[in-house]
């Protein structure tokens, strides 16, 4: 009883913080629905702002790339009110940052929303693959390099909650290697010291005089340029091509199934805030 | 246990190093008032740093000699202040008599020993809720007169200081922050006046420099930066919003420069608004995006050059003017395109890297173009023509669909400050290359709220910094330092021949006639302000703000 008053405190500083970010009084109206719905004005300017702030990640159609399916998610069950919180406040351990309350207006929000509205006309098609031989099909091939709830290397970036960061596509598109993206802090690069030795590695930082690696061996280090015969950043990532030769079309199927599935254990989503 | 401190005095072989001959004894002289006449003299005595740019002119540009490109490896940390708040430092810090006066973030300022780092006050204003701020709730520094400090509040106040305990003298409101307004320049302080402006073009503010008493705080004068309907501009502000000028933009957030000889102080305004979108406001929509020449007494418009008519590109220019006196001719003069060689002449100029990418040499007396080249990539006008107008390229207008366009918004350069070495002729400055898809959508203007028509997607493979030096007599580059990221960092120039400046975290110092870097140090923050020097003890010190941290170098005492 008597450390129930702090908690209380903290969910009371956190509400009044993110109501002080603009007028309470308008906070507190926000309606559930979004009353710009069908409004062909907001579409239009929804459409203007989509392009610029999501279609990065959700792709021009919003059909996912990088982040999710968008189109799908009033079919799923998804409420105006529940998109709104996520576009305002972020998705924690994804890509998915707020939208900051000094910048971005609840009427610009709706306007987005209004715009998606539009292009959820399709339903998604129903997923396929089988979970559990996916799952096996990435302790094979993947987790040596990703980690998955606490088990796997850490030379390519923590897959544990990569379901609610990238659609289908997107995953599909690293593992047959049809995409250049790599995640910041993981870029391929290779190093050649004074002595002849040759160090390949994702880097993790660099400034004009000094870069910070993971080698292959997941060792943590540090170089100075100036001791280097030579400092590339290689165009292909350490991540090899799964191209239809080393995994057929049923594999693939079963992976991506296994990996959209994955939404973060309690354990990994609290420690993936920390990031 | 007490520290004994032991000074290891350097005094002969620092009086050997000094090319002027400044009395030390000025130095031990009894509580310095700060008179408009020493704001004139600014780096005369380089011992202090009593303006934002080290004296009027703006040249950041120290006499001081000790640290010098052969014995810069020597440069150590010798303390280090940290503000105990969020945010960054971009200010200016002041120096006077052994005390360092600087400001920080969330409206805070310090007192600090100039020898040790220890603080002697603290100043911390109590914000109000609800603060409107775009871009970092930052300040640019102290401007000084008498005994008084003078800053601009980020809720559009502006406030005297006691330098000696750091209370409040006056205080006096600018505008209503709820509407968007805020002060983050560093006052310019003229003769008795202390002469700031406002931010806020992202909110539809009206800007303007307003002019306040520094004895009294009482508003002496105010010019607006957006013009009103018994302006001559105001046949620049068309389209389909009557009351566009209103809520034009035309914010103030870096200070200007002063011509005591002319009586004109000199200042670069903000962006038009709302930013992307130019439907509502066609025409030039003066004075937005221009420098301004205003007599100091009056307020009253001298000039004006407007760097981005009709800005549709957030191009605020409000970096920092440099005034100087350069030799112009003596070589074909690309403006007329004939070829002919002009005779030399020594013009009193200002230099103007801006935003929008091009490098502006204007006659400071007129206001008229000398000479406008791009100093970095820029796709939305390819030259400067001869009438002082950009020669704008198609296919660089913000649209819905999105449109190519560099520099992105964050410009070519923006706050922070370059120097200028007038012995070598050349202008040291920050530039940045970069692209942004632009677009552009409506927005009603409502009071406080968020005003911009648009917003700008990075496209972060383009981008790169890179410390460069102009050529002044010819706008050429002479050299460039490519930094590994984006870097913010302002520049200091000492007439040693040393340039410092930084990226990636790293205060670096190079040699001003070639640009090799000659010595680092890794601050641990990124760099959002510009270095400063100043002498205690004979000791010259390079003082830099690195995100919330000051770090104090000098040469190492073997």
């Amino acid at each position: 009883m008597r450390r129930a008053p702090a908690a209380v405190l903290i969910l009371t500083m956190i509400g009044s913080t993110f109501a002080s970010a603009q007028d309470p009084a308008r906070a507190d109206a926000r309606p559930t629905k979004n009353p710009l719905e069908g409004n062909a004005f907001a579409i239009g300017n929804g459409r203007a702002m989509f392009r610029n702030r999501c279609a990065g990640c959700h792709g021009p159609d919003a059909r996912g790339y990088l982040g999710p399916d968008l189109t799908a998610f009033w079919n799923a069950g998804g409420t105006d009110d529940r998109m709104f919180d996520i576009v305002r406040r972020g998705v924690p351990g994804t890509e998915m940052i707020g939208a900051d309350a000094q910048r971005v207006l609840d009427k610009e929000i709706w306007q987005v929303l209004a715009y998606i509205r539009t292009l959820s006309a399709v339903p998604p098609p129903s997923p396929t693959g089988d979970v559990a031989s996916g799952e096996r099909i990435f302790r094979t091939n993947c987790s040596s390099c990703h980690v998955v709830n606490g088990r796997g290397g850490q030379l390519g970036p923590d897959l544990s909650r990569i379901g609610s960061a990238r659609p289908r596509a997107g995953l599909l598109a690293k593992v047959r290697g049809t995409t250049a993206f790599t995640r910041p802090g993981y870029e391929a690069v290779t190093l050649v010291t004074r002595s002849g030795d040759r160090i390949r590695g994702v880097r993790k930082n660099e400034d004009e005089f000094s870069v910070q690696i993971m080698d292959t061996r997941e060792r943590l280090q540090g170089y100075l340029k100036a001791n280097l015969a030579e400092y590339t950043t290689d165009k292909q990532s350490l991540m090899p091509v799964y191209g239809p030769d080393r995994l057929g079309d049923k594999d693939v199927d079963d992976l991506l199934r296994y990996l959209t599935s994955l939404r973060g254990t309690q354990a990994t989503r609290s420690s993936s805030q920390h990031e | 246990m007490r520290a004994v401190m032991i000074r290891i005095g350097h005094a002969t072989l620092a009086a050997a190093a000094l090319s002027f001959a400044w009395p030390l004894a000025a130095q031990q002289a009894a509580p310095a008032q700060v008179t408009p006449q020493d704001l004139r003299d600014g780096l005369k005595n380089p011992t202090r740093w009593i303006t934002y740019g080290g004296d009027y002119g703006n040249h950041r540009n120290s006499p001081l000699t000790q640290i010098t490109p052969a014995n810069v490896n020597r440069l150590t940390a010798q303390w280090q202040f940290q503000t105990d708040t969020l945010g960054k430092f971009e200010a200016a810090p002041l120096v006077l008599d052994g005390v360092v006066y600087v400001t920080g973030p969330l409206d805070t300022g310090w007192a600090i020993d100039a020898r040790t780092g220890r603080q002697i006050w603290r100043y911390r204003r109590d914000l109000p809720q609800g603060l409107i701020a775009c871009c970092g709730l930052v300040n640019r520094g102290f401007g000084v007169l008498g005994d008084r400090l003078f800053k601009t509040t980020l809720d559009a106040h502006v406030v005297a200081i006691s330098r000696k305990t750091g209370a409040i003298e006056w205080d006096t409101p600018m505008e209503n922050f709820r509407h968007g307004y805020s002060g983050t320049t560093a006052p310019l302080v003229v003769k008795d006046k202390v002469i700031v402006g406002v931010a806020g073009a992202e909110y539809g503010v009206r800007g303007f420099i307003d002019a306040y008493d520094a004895q009294t705080g009482k508003q002496a004068w105010r010019f607006y930066t957006t013009a009103g309907p018994e302006d001559p501009g105001h046949g620049t502000w068309r389209g389909t919003d009557a009351k566009a000028w209103e809520h034009g933009g035309g914010s103030i957030w870096v200070p200007g420069a002063y011509d005591p000889e002319l009586n004109l102080v000199y200042w670069g305004t903000g962006n038009a608004g709302p930013d992307y979108n130019g439907l509502e406001r066609e025409g030039d929509n003066l004075y937005t995006a221009s420098i301004v020449a205003l007599d100091a007494d009056t307020g009253k418009l001298r000039w004006h050059y407007q760097f981005t008519p009709h800005d549709i590109w957030d191009y605020d220019s409000t970096q920092m003017p440099v005034l100087a006196d350069i030799t112009i001719g003596g070589e074909p003069r690309p403006s007329t395109g004939s070829g002919r060689t002009e005779p030399a002449e020594v013009r009193k100029v200002v230099l103007f890297a801006n935003r929008n990418g091009f490098f502006y040499v204007l006659d400071r007396a007129t206001g008229k173009l000398i000479r406008g080249k791009p100093f970095i990539q820029t796709t939305w006008a390819k030259e400067i023509r001869a009438d002082g107008r950009p020669m704008l390229l198609p296919n660089s207008v913000p649209s819905d669909e999105g449109t190519k366009v560099c520099p992105d918004q964050s410009g070519g350069t923006n706050w922070m400050p370059p120097s200028y070495d007038p012995s070598l002729g050349l202008f040291f400055v920050t530039a940045r290359e970069s692209c942004g898809i632009f677009f552009t959508w409506k927005d009603d203007y409502n009071p406080g709220d968020a005003f911009r028509g648009g917003a700008v997607q990075r496209m972060g493979e383009t981008q790169f910094s890179a410390l460069r030096a102009i050529d002044v007599a010819t706008g050429e580059r002479r050299w460039e330092f490519p930094y590994t990221a984006q870097s913010w960092a302002g520049v200091l120039s000492t007439a040693s021949g040393l340039v410092f400046a930084g990226g990636s975290g790293n205060v670096m110092a190079f040699d001003a006639k070639t640009g090799k870097n000659l010595w680092h140090f890794q601050s641990g923050s990124s760099l959002y302000a510009g270095a400063i020097t100043y002498m205690v003890d004979d000791k010259q010190y390079v003082l830099m703000p690195a995100g919330t941290t000051l770090t104090a170098f000098a040469l190492a005492e073997f």
